[in-house]
């Protein structure tokens, strides 16, 4: 057996195919525009109490501008998107403007980021406190506190508003990070229910305000003119020390527009969403996306719009900024014409969905900045050593602890504040809004190539073209942005700082990765040999149909290889090793590129995989895949190579029925026409379980052979049945069972699986894998004509696949 | 001289923000028009330039 590290000629390399596109499962639009109303729609929830503190009482006027605005930057984003289907910020700064901007860009969105998950869980703890709280204030009042609890707070018990708020974000946060660090799966059914549910909300909420508004009146809202604008303290930021504050609009007009146009901003935050679910859209993909885009644009404006607007028209100005500035639906709620009971369930329902859609997007906060440093570190410019998986889990838990770390510190150092918290999260929402729509400009100077679509209007002035649309939004973004720093000075401060520190991480880490890596280079040109792939394939990786594909993880339980290897004959079966390099949602916005670096990770895995094979005396191909889950990613490259088996490791979190059902729920999504194959997985102690993926004959119970047997027996004695067959009799026993589910007796056949499933063993697992048998290790190999007989990689000739 | 270096800012930036702001309401009527009628049905296909 070689060294790992002995030089190798170029002919002994080891081929390695890494596969350059992210395996995905596609998605209809209106669940893309769900994913991303979870973020943008959470928003509604602060926005205009956070304007309306820094401009006064017209401040709706600008949140409902900003969300017209946001249809214009919508826009670019499907330009970009029609570009690069790997869109997003990183890619289409580093594509226009070079990688130090890139890194500036990512900081900024980084920022953005981490700043979600603080302002999110925060406002989520502000409605739930709120609400706590006026309980409180009700049972006192029908004298259902008692008198004890009652003299323990010296009057009617409450809830320290900002310091609970903390408590929860901390909670909230703590709570996602354990489910991202073990690796809690995004998902876009999830995100379509918490959107249905905030609909039903929404419409309630418009339908109950318009009511009011006929009956009860309503108080005007001041238009959005100079003279209407009282700028606080804190919203004139480093302007507050160079003019007297409330003569600055009066001076510059229409700069106090500006400055509170740039206190509304985070109304739109989340647009960046839009480029990471791009890469999922169902075929047609511009289509669908300019559909998601539309949805996404007119429910963020009907319910961001319509509920500041209307918070201010029906909430008296008495209680709306004191009582209710943190949790403004809430107080709108409050204020609806009807009954106090019937107010207070309504303002039950609104925190209910404040907390779904609000710790939804604490959860996103982590996913995102995970993907994008995921991201970042795949392209060299952050060390490997955040990406190296966890133990247990597989996930990138370095990363995850950075990302947490940073918004724990942030929510603590809010003290619970939303107000500042809003002020600073602008910070990130507007320069990566800005650094985006000047690299979508610059690219369509410097890019000539085809794009899906272009941002209108577009004139072309002495055979130049010059695109007008663009350039609006551009000016828009950059002189908001540049007002913004100017007046918000927590953010200005909190954004540059943060933005620097991440600059300097990543330019130092790319320094060092470089070195490093070219030292791996060398070691990797000894040893392996490195093709890209668009996508995987039986030619790329040049192996034959009915081969075994073995999934690895961690290179420290490899005995799932080795079993292979010892039980498969290489002259008829080829072993393809895979990894699956999991690109979160946010990644996978983004694809590996060119200069993409293997990961120190990767290749000590590869390099074990190596030394196993060896130490059997076979060969084997390695592919790298980067995906979205990982069982989406082995059934998909099965699927794709013509494998007759999958052999896996045992799951550290899960059984092997529930590792089969994973695989097969995977197997299901992948469209027809498609392969079955074998799941087998190998258990440390050498036992192997072994299942069938897709539709095939089940395995029958000896009483239920019997039982058709006697079946058949009987009719055969009838007359003119004679010549019916034990199939015969099972056709027709299913067309009725299946006439009866669809019909009459659905409800009994459901009750009386549901009693088996709970006697017997899980029914999803026997739905889609039964399970055979169990091997012990050292077992014969089976006779391929044996047909059900497993105890090693199905042979392609033999009974493998039915 | 401070005040009219920052008078001159001020301006340039309200500028800015002015012309793009009418230009993105364009954006946002044209863009608006082309949803519509991808959403009635009448685009026959997407615009490739």
């Amino acid at each position: 057996m070689s060294s790992p590290f002995q030089p190798t000629s170029p002919s002994n390399r080891v081929r390695i195919v890494v596969a350059t596109s992210v395996m995905l499962t596609f998605i209809s639009y209106w669940r893309a525009a769900a994913i991303v109303l979870n973020d943008l729609a959470s928003s509604a929830f602060y926005a205009c109490g956070i304007a309306e503190q820094a401009v006064g009482k017209s401040a709706p006027w600008f949140i409902v501008a900003v969300m017209l605005f946001s249809f214009a930057v919508r826009a670019v984003y499907v330009e970009s998107c029609s570009m690069f289907v790997r869109g997003g910020v990183y890619r289409v700064v580093k594509e226009a403007l070079g990688g130090t901007l890139a890194k500036l860009s990512v900081s900024a969105l980084m920022f953005d980021y981490i700043l979600t998950g603080p302002i999110s869980g925060v406002s989520a703890g502000q409605y739930i406190v709120g609400l706590i709280n006026e309980a409180f204030i009700t049972a006192d009042v029908h004298g259902w506190i008692p008198r004890a609890v009652h003299n323990l707070f010296n009057g009617t018990p409450q809830l320290n508003v900002n310091a609970t708020s903390v408590v929860f974000a901390l909670a909230v946060t703590i709570y996602y990070w354990w489910e991202n660090t073990k690796g809690i799966q995004e998902s876009s059914e999830k995100a379509l229910r918490v959107m249905q549910i905030t609909t039903v909300m929404v419409v309630i909420l418009l339908a109950w305000s318009a009511l009011t508004l006929y009956k009860s009146g309503y108080q005007r809202v001041p238009l959005p003119t100079p003279d209407n604008l009282h700028f606080s303290k804190e919203s004139l930021g480093f302007l507050r020390h160079s003019f007297p504050e409330q003569s600055l609009a009066k001076m510059f007009g229409l700069l106090g527009i500006l400055i509170a146009f740039g206190h509304s901003v985070l109304a739109m935050s989340g647009e960046e969403s839009l480029a990471q679910v791009n890469r999922e859209l169902a075929h047609p993909k511009l289509k669908n996306l300019k559909r998601a885009a539309i949805v996404i644009a007119i429910y963020s404006f009907v319910f961001t719009g319509l509920s500041a607007l209307l918070s201010v028209m029906l909430i008296p100005d008495a209680v709306r900024v004191p009582v209710y500035k943190d949790n403004l639906i809430s107080g709108l709620a409050m204020y609806m014409w009807g009954p106090q009971i019937l107010r207070l369930i309504f303002r039950g329902f609104v925190v209910v969905v404040g907390f779904l859609i609000l710790s939804g997007a604490v959860n996103t906060a982590i996913i995102g900045s995970n993907g994008v440093l995921n991201r970042v570190s795949e392209d060299g410019v952050l060390a490997d050593w955040f990406r190296f998986p966890h133990r247990k889990y597989g996930t990138s838990h370095r990363i995850i602890n950075l990302i947490v770390v940073l918004q724990i510190l942030t929510i603590l150092a809010s003290r619970g504040d939303v107000y500042v918290l809003g002020e600073a999260y602008a910070f990130g929402v507007i320069w990566s809004f800005t650094f985006n729509s000047l690299s979508m400009l610059v690219l369509r100077f410097k890019y000539k190539g085809e794009r899906g679509w272009k941002v209108p209007p577009n004139f072309t002035i002495a055979g130049i073209e010059m695109p007008i649309g663009l350039i609006s939004v551009f000016f828009v973004l950059l002189s908001t942005a540049l007002v913004n720093l100017a007046t918000k000075s927590v953010a200005t401060v909190a954004g540059v700082s943060f933005s620097v520190v991440f600059f300097v991480i990543f330019t130092v880490s790319e320094h060092v990765n470089r070195k490093k890596h070219a030292l791996a280079k060398e070691q990797m040109k000894d040893h392996f040999q490195l093709l890209q792939s668009d996508t995987v394939d039986r030619d790329s990786l040049g192996i034959r149909p009915g081969n075994v594909l073995v999934p690895v993880r961690d290179y420290n339980t490899l005995n799932h290889l080795r079993w292979v290897l010892e039980h498969s004959e290489s002259r008829e079966q080829d072993v393809v090793v895979m990894t699956a390099r999991i690109s979160q949602f946010g990644s996978a916005a983004y694809g590996l590129s060119s200069e993409q670096i293997f990961s120190d990770y990767e290749q000590t895995l590869f390099t074990r995989a190596v030394s196993v094979a060896e130490s059997v005396g076979k060969k084997i191909s390695l592919l790298v895949v980067p995906a979205r889950d990982a069982w989406s990613a082995i059934a998909q490259t099965a699927h794709n190579l013509d494998s007759s088996a999958v052999a896996c490791g045992l799951s550290s979190k899960m059984t092997t029925a529930e590792q089969a059902f994973a695989l097969g729920s995977a197997w299901e999504a992948i469209p027809e026409p498609k392969r079955q194959f074998v799941l087998q997985i190998v258990q440390p102690d050498g036992i192997v379980d072994t299942f069938r993926i897709g539709p095939h004959t089940p395995t029958m119970k000896n009483e239920d052979v019997v039982l058709l047997h006697r079946l058949w027996l009987n009719i055969t004695r009838e007359p003119g049945l004679e010549n019916v067959h034990h199939h015969d009799i099972l056709t027709e026993a299913l067309t009725r069972f299946a006439h009866d589910y669809g019909a009459r007796d659905r409800e009994d056949i459901v009750k009386e699986l549901r009693r088996h499933g709970a006697v017997g063993e899980p029914l999803p697992v026997r739905r889609i894998a039964d399970q055979i048998h169990t091997v012990q290790p050292g077992a014969p190999r089976p006779d391929p004509d044996a047909g059900n007989r497993d105890d090693g990689p199905p042979n392609p000739k033999g009974g493998g696949s039915e | 001289m401070g005040l009219k270096i920052v008078t001159v800012l001020v301006r340039f930036l309200e500028g800015m923000f002015v012309v793009g702001a009418i230009g993105s309401f364009v954006v946002l009527v044209l863009s608006g028009i082309e949803d519509l009628k991808m959403l009635l049905g009448r685009e026959e296909e997407e615009n490739h330039s």
